[in-house]
């Protein structure tokens, strides 16, 4: 119990001493999950819009299968990575393996599922009249899905919430692409696990508490953000 | 809109990252190396000081003696730093490696509850392991494939014996050194680690550590490190030429010197034998 | 005479096994008002979204403007536009929401044209311009709606019950926009409405439907 109380000191203590492993642990946790949220909106988002809007052959067997892959193991994602970014592998001349980069792209493939997922949900959900009324008014295809996306926005938000959530909390990717180098893609995640193996449960929970701070600065941004767009 | 400043975010950042990633491209090392052998905290005191005297970064990344080796076939790292000597060797007749080098040894201990129940304390290590066996005594494993494991596995062999794999008594988790003692903490049950931990271990447990060192000592117990330069053979891209320097660097006077006097919470723990 | 911007010929529309509408034969007029009336579920709505080129009859010719429906450009689609019987406004301010087609149209300075729509319906801009979608009654989204098509200038503007929600002064106000589309801009319009009396002020001829099929009112 008392590594817990030792955990909310040192979190304290690490910040405000600005001790550097701790801030480049923030900086590479923050370059990654930004690349990868990013990645995972942008090309998620008119994904979900597609899979939601329209009704094709396939569309229902494509939602399975969107759905199923919201319970792959990071670790097992960090796996196939591997495979794929390691020397030996297909990608492997692009120097993928063990940079931020690479963490970000599997990380994507972490977060895309849930964007699918749930932009396909919010346009679902979208009001019936929206597509007549913009029709009406003049919108080309790629206005109708600017305009939906943006009016479903705030569902959106969720899915970004969420993606981000799952991203910046996972260690197995982290791990396996970047090998927890020091200084270089050393996350919060990975050096909790690194820490919490050599026995310093203290520091773990002080760097939990650090990740806990940085979710919860992202989402009072979020917030503001929600208040600016009109919610 | 928030949709322009979100692009723009993206970029930035992609910039910035691809920037420093071709900042980074100036002189490095790639190391693989073991969770004991980082966790001891060398690491962190030999990589500066070998960048302050060659100006080549040396970047690490700690993860199980069976991984490493994988690494170095995939072409992944420049050089391994482990502790599994017939791998090792293995390793390098297959033509994975090259220019296999001692740096350094410690030892591993055999724990167990104070009271020692099947009467460990003092025994010779093959004694030790018949002992455990004829009295089916709880032993923790750590099951993982790592150099500590592959240590542990060869024991069973040197007295003669099947490891115990299905058996009630014989415990493995599949995880580190610390998690696994945890175990056995808890369950009372014997193990074996380096030194290092069971340094860390007893220091964590303060006056009273509920498992103490009962066999230590014995040559069969001796945990050679080495360095391991991948071969360039088999890895066009390999760094070998800074994986030899660091080696030269590693074996030198003053470096061997600066890990015999590396201590862990006030302890000794490296005993240099570079030839 | 004047030219025929619609022709409908043995026009049907089907849901599931229901005929919805059975229309032998419909001209229309540029620059006229023609009137719709009848009962709840008699087929207005459905021709007004064909009409709007919104939804496909099920068979059937249409002509407008003198081609057939299936090749209308892009164009000539943005000069037809249809005011729902309950209009959905986007989640944004009575100004982005009244500017967003001229905006599709890639207008970007849009402020004169919005004020003197919001007018037109009744809306005090000063008062009504940076009011958020959600600040709105019935009736106040309902003119909100009607200002953001009249805005367009449209060739052709279909209006669902535009007075269903609205009190007798701005029944009147509607009845003037209407009248001015048509007289400053040509605009030939085509009005759902129960309040017949309303519809005998402005339209050029009224039409009834019940079953699906068209008669005229005299």
């Amino acid at each position: 119990m008392d590594y817990i109380l030792s955990g909310l000191i040192q979190a304290f203590e690490l910040l405000f001493q600005g001790n550097p492993e701790t801030y480049s642990a923030v900086k590479t946790t923050v370059f990654a999950s930004s690349l990868s949220v990013g990645a995972s909106m942008l090309i998620g988002a008119p994904l979900g819009f597609c899979l939601g809007y329209a009704r094709f052959p396939g569309a229902r067997p494509i939602r399975v299968v969107v759905d199923t892959m919201l319970s792959l193991p990071t670790v097992v994602i960090g796996l196939l990575c591997y495979a794929f970014m390691s020397h030996r592998g297909p990608l492997g001349d692009l120097g993928l393996l063990f940079t931020i980069p690479g963490m970000a792209i599997g990380q994507t493939i972490l977060g895309l599922p849930i964007v699918v997922a749930l932009t396909a949900s919010a346009v679902e959900n979208l009001d019936h009249r929206l597509k007549q009324t913009l029709l009406t008014l003049g919108a080309e295809p790629h206005q109708l899905l600017l305009t939906s996306l943006w009016e479903a926005r705030f569902a959106l938000a969720l899915a970004g919430a969420a993606a981000y959530g799952r991203i910046v909390s996972e260690v197995g990717i982290s791990m396996m692409i970047g090998g927890n180098i020091k200084w270089h893609t050393r996350t919060i995640t990975t050096a909790i696990a690194m820490e919490t193996g050599k026995g310093q449960f203290a520091v773990g929970i002080a760097l939990g508490l650090i990740l806990i701070t940085l979710a919860l600065l992202v989402n009072l941004a979020m917030s503001g953000l929600k208040r600016l767009s009109g919610q | 809109m928030a949709k322009k400043f979100l692009i723009l975010w993206m970029a930035a950042l992609l910039l910035l990252t691809t920037g420093l990633m071709s900042a980074w491209a100036a002189d490095s090392v790639m190391l693989a190396t073991t969770t004991s052998t980082d966790n001891t905290g060398l690491m962190d005191i030999l990589a500066p000081r070998f960048e302050k005297d060659t100006g080549i970064e040396l970047k690490w990344t700690a993860i199980g003696t069976g991984k490493a080796l994988e690494m170095g076939k995939n072409c992944d790292v420049d050089v391994l730093l482990v502790h599994a000597p017939a791998a090792e060797k293995k390793y390098v007749a297959d033509g994975f490696g090259r220019d296999r080098t001692q740096v350094m040894y410690n030892d591993f201990v055999i724990i167990g509850p104070k009271n020692d129940p099947v009467a460990l304390r003092g025994a010779s290590v093959v004694e030790a392991i018949k002992k455990l066996a004829t009295g089916k005594a709880a032993f923790v494993s750590r099951g993982d494939n790592s150099g500590t494991h592959k240590k542990e596995i060869s024991l069973w062999k040197k007295a003669g014996m099947a490891v115990p794999d299905q058996q009630k008594w014989y415990i493995q988790t599949g995880q580190g050194m610390i998690a696994t003692l945890n175990v056995a903490t808890e369950k009372g049950a014997y193990s074996m680690t380096d030194r290092g931990t069971f340094i860390k271990y007893s220091e964590n447990h303060g006056v009273n550590p509920p498992l103490v060192a009962l066999v230590e000592g014995d040559p069969g117990l001796f945990n050679q490190y080495s360095l391991i330069a991948v071969d360039p053979a088999n890895c066009s891209n390999t760094k070998y030429g800074l994986a030899k320097r660091l080696a030269e660097w590693m074996t030198s006077d003053d470096i061997q010197k600066l890990i015999g006097n590396f201590k862990l919470m006030n302890k000794r723990l490296f005993i240099p034998n570079a030839r | 005479m004047k030219e025929r911007l619609y022709h409908l010929k043995n026009l049907t529309q089907v849901y599931g096994d229901r005929t919805v509408l059975d229309v032998d034969r419909l001209d229309i007029q540029i620059g006229t008002i023609t009137g719709l009336i009848g009962p709840n579920g008699s087929g207005k709505s459905t021709l007004m979204r064909i009409l709007a080129l919104l939804e496909k009859p099920a068979a059937g010719q249409i002509t407008f403007q003198g081609q057939p429906l299936t090749k209308v450009p892009l164009d000539l689609r943005r000069q037809v536009t249809m005011l729902s019987q309950e209009p959905y406004l986007l989640k944004r301010s009575v100004q982005a929401n009244v500017s967003y087609g001229l905006k599709l149209r890639g207008i970007s300075d849009t402020r004169q044209q919005v004020s003197r729509a919001l007018e037109k319906v009744g809306l005090d801009p000063k008062r009504f311009a940076q009011r958020s979608w959600r600040e709105l009654s019935g009736g106040e989204a309902q003119r909100v709606a009607l200002a953001a098509r009249l805005v367009l200038k449209p060739q052709v503007l279909l209006l669902d019950e535009p007075t269903a929600s609205v009190d007798r002064e701005t029944s009147g106000l509607i009845r003037h926009a209407a009248l001015d589309a048509r007289n400053r801009w040509g605009t030939t319009l085509i009005i759902i409405s129960h309040q017949l009396t309303w519809l005998r002020q402005i339209a050029d001829r009224i039409l009834s439907m019940d079953y699906g099929r068209l008669t005229p009112v005299h």
